[in-house]
């Protein structure tokens, strides 16, 4: 009888381990495993799956460390939670990936509590809510969202509390704490008159979200990104000014304050009287000229060509887009004068218009030309008074 | 949720009861921040804590840093359930739990 299970795929090999591996099949199970091996001598890499091994004693794991004396980045994947604390004690999750399996869980007769590009949310338990995703593909973006919520959450930011990862289906799944809070997109839809005080809050906690300061490498420099606008734009600008908006860009000072990279009143909760944060894939670092271009985006800039892209983006009209934008400038900046806050407000609007040029040029259509022809102009205006992208 | 004090000088126990979420974290918050005041040495009894939501965790936040400035702190009889949840969310790797 096999030992293993064996397949090839993509220059990686993949070893089922099955059932009890010790003293009395350790060798047979290394001599079959180098059996696989020599049958797919094209594979450079192996993967070991462990989710039908139930136990590996001290001769199995010697044969692990072999492989991995071969196989410099081997992984073991698919550990059940016993099998995982083998590896835990002996040190073995220190030195190679060892990723625990994922719980299964069914959503079948869950409510839906939304629905979004990617996937559907359910409501599981009291408690805990499970964004499923559809892409089979997606676990490097949950895993990566999560561990930015993560850091958020550790450093004091008001967000749901990322649970485990699971299986549903043939797909991946989030659990997320259940926040019993409304948007503050639904807040505006539903009572248009406290538009002041939904401002008010949400700067609130931009300027929390600002002062939280994270470690480098935490999270992503948004300056980085942002010079990949700019460099991309450089080429469709005259030479001069495209010189001058990219070395403006390299001048702003790397700062390591936190940054949410995509706030707007739907990614803002308000539960008790609290502003939550959701949606924390964009978290990033930086200094804050970046945070307001995208600011400016969602309820200006993305709408430059069509005033109506923002009702569906937000629910909102172009009109109550600007009074956002320009409240948000305000009380943010409440200690300026009207004139500084401009000069501010052009700054951002200088990144963002840069950010949307960049897109119209990568996805050529027929509306887009406007976009372009827009932006450009508005670029080449703002770059005339505009010498330093920083503020005191 | 509710909170029993004991006090010995600058040392103060909390023992805490029930479940931390968004509806009691407030009440937390109000009886813990005044409490800790002129403590140097506090800790926090979970024996009897059920659940804890990210309310909760942020009133813990709270308290940490406060105490981080002015002595320690450790949380003590901590259950599964809650350990799970201060495990995933990094809170064990940076406040003492026993």
């Amino acid at each position: 009888m096999n030992l293993i299970e064996a397949n090839a795929e993509a220059g990686t090999l993949r070893i089922y381990l099955i059932g009890h591996i010790d003293s009395t099949n350790a060798q047979q199970v290394e001599q079959e495993i180098n059996e696989a091996r020599n049958a797919h001598p094209e594979c450079t890499k192996m993967v070991i799956d462990a989710s039908k091994l139930e136990y590996i004693s001290s001769a199995g794991l010697r044969v692990i460390l072999r492989l991995r004396k071969v196989y410099a980045d081997l992984k073991l994947v698919n550990v059940s939670a016993e099998v995982y604390e083998i590896f835990d004690m002996t040190g073995f999750t220190e030195m190679m990936t060892v990723e625990k399996a994922y719980r299964v869980i069914s959503t079948e007769g869950c409510e839906v509590i939304g629905q979004g590009a990617n996937g559907k949310v359910y409501r599981i338990d009291r408690d805990t809510i499970v964004k499923v995703y559809m892409n089979p593909d997606s676990l490097p973006d949950i895993q990566r969202e999560r561990e930015l919520a993560r850091h958020a959450f550790v450093l004091g930011i008001p967000t749901a509390i990322p649970y485990d990862v699971v299986r549903v289906g043939e797909g991946y799944g989030s659990v997320f704490e259940l926040l019993n809070a409304t948007s503050f997109a639904k807040w505006l839809a539903k009572k248009p008159e406290d538009l002041d005080e939904i401002v008010k809050e949400s700067v609130e906690l931009l300027k929390k979200i600002h002062s939280t300061v994270v470690k480098p490498g935490e999270v992503p420099d948004m300056k980085k990104t942002a010079l990949k606008w700019v460099t991309f734009v450089k080429d469709y600008l005259s030479p001069e000014k495209g010189e001058k908006l990219v070395s403006m860009v390299e001048a702003v000072p790397v700062d390591y304050h936190m940054m949410h990279g995509d706030y707007h009143i739907k990614n803002v909760m308000l539960q008790d009287g609290e502003a939550l944060l959701i949606d924390m894939d964009t978290l990033c670092h930086g200094y804050p000229v970046f945070e307001f271009a995208s600011i400016f985006n969602a309820y200006q800039g993305f709408s430059c060509a069509d005033h109506t892209n923002i009702e569906r983006f937000l629910g909102i009209t172009y009109e109550q887009g600007a009074e956002i934008w320009n409240k948000t400038l305000k009380y943010y900046f409440d200690d300026k004068s009207d004139e500084e806050i401009a000069a501010i407000g052009d700054r951002a609007k200088l990144i963002g218009y840069a950010r949307i040029l960049r897109r119209a040029y990568r996805r050529p259509d027929e509306e887009n030309n406007e976009v372009i022809a827009f932006c450009k102009k508005e670029i080449e205006n703002l770059l005339e008074r505009i010498d330093s992208l920083t503020w005191d | 949720m509710e909170i029993e004090l004991k006090k010995d000088g600058t040392h103060l126990t909390a023992v805490m009861h029930g479940r931390i979420d968004t509806s009691t974290s407030t009440d937390a918050e109000r009886i813990l921040i005044p409490a800790i005041e002129g403590i140097d040495d506090l800790v926090l009894d979970f024996a009897d804590i059920e659940y804890i939501s990210s309310a909760g965790l942020r009133v813990l936040l709270l308290v940490f840093k406060q105490m981080s400035a002015q002595g320690k702190m450790k949380i003590i009889n901590v259950n599964e359930v809650v350990r799970e949840v201060l495990d995933i969310t990094g809170f064990i790797d940076i406040m003492n739990v026993e």
